[in-house]
């Protein structure tokens, strides 16, 4: 009995021992973290006399810089449609002006190597049975010529077939592989659809589909952050500023919806949602007057309804309708 | 800003423009020279020298314009006796029947030129007589930053002997 217990408070004690060491060394790990700025948690101390806020100072922590891929230069976001240059497969230079140049543009990024690019190849030797819309400028972008054999290239290229070979249109419309389409709306410069296909049929399409939607959104978003291009955090701040000139600040209701009622008003529980209206110019048809200033709406109580939540009056614009846009 | 680069000519693009430098495919003994075709708008992809199938698809804002190079035989005539390319021109400048295709309401300007030893002209046409004073400026910035290289030596000439044989054998 006794050399059991012995054996049990050696066993304990090696256990302690290991459970002591992993602490250790899970304290040292968060330490080296710390030091270099990407530490969690509470600020390690250091020198074990007195705190040092090292880790958590701006001022000494140390950078670490963390990106996937190459960085886009700072004027360009994810809709950008920067200036393709490159050169032809015959050694001439050629810049094409996405933006503003066409009403629509379909960048094609095919390379001579790739299977599926093959079907593609093909397909643009018959300009006129492509079927794209009116108005659409098809542009074949492939990598550069230390990527890209010109010769390769050429036997492609027909009369009347625009083809940049250019690396670094690549890398400013982040293509992950080829093919890949890129549609390009030339009157707001920015990319509206992408992706990838198999069949060109496809790329019809999504290109139709594309050009339908980018046209209803131009209308119902006309003068909204959507319309003007900005993206990412700008078109954030510019939402935000849109909700609060709307009277609507952090924490209203408005911004939690949890049924159409929340979104519509009363009215609309149970009822179907009505499409959004347009006036016989094709503009978004006005909202009816409000029955006082945004801010006074906000700022007034509102009659809770059956769960508690205050409801939104019927003109009231709502985050919903802004994310909308 | 995007440049392009080819023959000799170089052109950073102001934003907005779109533009292609290249030289044609020789017929016969005809030997191509270099065409630059710069525009704010989409350029078909069969163009003629000097705009022909281009500027008829002008808006009222659009720039056209084209550097096109002679042979040398040009260099040394009173028509290009002119050196180097305008790089700065004025609305007036522009007049409605300076075009090689009139259309109406556009405005062209025909300049003359050797530069880098090599003979040119420019032809820049705006889609709007009315609005040369906006649209002027643009070609300016455009032109402004054109580089024109001196012509490229033959292949043959850079190793050629500063000598010729006299006949005796080589060895």
């Amino acid at each position: 009995m006794i050399a059991l217990a012995v054996v049990l408070s050696v066993v304990v004690l090696l256990l302690a021992v290991l459970v002591a060491g992993l602490l250790r060394s899970h304290a040292d790990i968060l330490k080296a973290l710390h030091e270099l700025g990407v530490g969690v948690g509470e600020p390690s101390t250091r020198d074990g006399d007195h705190a040092d806020a090292r880790g958590s100072d701006p001022a000494t922590s140390v950078h670490v810089p963390f990106t996937m891929g190459p960085p886009l230069p700072g004027e360009r976001n994810s809709t950008s449609a920067p200036t393709i240059a490159g050169v032809a497969p015959s050694g001439d230079a050629v810049a094409v002006n996405v933006a503003g140049g066409s009403p629509l543009t379909l960048l094609a990024f095919l390379s001579s190597g790739c299977a599926t690019c093959a079907g593609f190849w093909q397909a643009f030797q018959r300009p006129d049975d492509l079927g794209l819309p009116a108005h659409t400028r098809l542009v074949v972008v492939t990598k550069g010529p230390e990527m890209e054999l010109p010769a390769e290239i050429a036997p492609h290229v027909r009369s009347g077939l625009s083809v940049v070979m250019s690396t670094d249109a690549w890398n400013d419309y982040e293509v992950p592989g080829s093919p890949f389409f890129v549609l390009v709306d030339g009157e707001s410069g920015r990319r509206i659809g992408e992706g990838v296909a198999n069949h060109f049929r496809q790329v019809v399409e999504l290109v139709r589909r594309a050009e339908v939607d980018s046209r209803a959104f131009g209308i119902e978003s006309k003068g909204r952050a959507f319309s003007a291009g900005l993206d990412g955090p700008e078109r954030e701040v510019a939402n935000d500023r849109e909700l609060v000139a709307a009277g609507i600040l952090p924490g209203d209701p408005s911004l939690y919806p949890s049924s159409l009622a929340d979104v519509y008003g009363p009215d609309a529980r149970g009822q179907t949602v009505e499409p959004v209206r347009y006036a016989p110019d094709g503009q978004r048809a006005p909202s009816p007057p409000r029955p006082q200033d945004p801010q006074r709406a906000h700022t007034t109580p509102k009659a809770p309804d059956q769960t508690g939540r205050p409801q939104p009056l019927p003109a009231t614009v709502t985050a919903w309708d802004i994310k909308a846009g | 800003m995007a440049v392009l680069r080819a023959h000799g000519i170089e052109a950073p693009l102001p934003s907005g423009f779109e533009g292609r430098i290249f030289t044609r495919l020789s017929i016969g003994t005809e030997v191509s020279r270099p065409v630059a075709h710069f525009a704010t708008f989409a350029l078909p992809v069969e163009v003629g020298d000097f705009g022909g199938g281009a500027v008829n698809l002008m808006g009222a804002s659009d720039i056209f314009a084209a550097l096109f190079e002679y042979g040398p035989e040009s260099l040394g005539r009173q028509l290009f006796s002119r050196q180097g390319l305008p790089r700065s021109l004025a609305p007036t400048d522009f007049r409605p029947y300076v075009l090689r295709r009139g259309l109406g309401g556009q405005s062209g300007t025909q300049w003359f030129f050797t530069e880098s030893g090599r003979p040119f002209t420019l032809y820049v046409v705006l889609g709007s007589h009315l609005q040369r004073s906006a649209l002027v400026p643009r070609v300016n910035d455009l032109i402004g930053h054109l580089t024109i290289s001196p012509p490229a030596q033959p292949s043959g000439l850079a190793s050629a002997p500063l000598t010729t044989s006299t006949g005796a054998p080589w060895n």
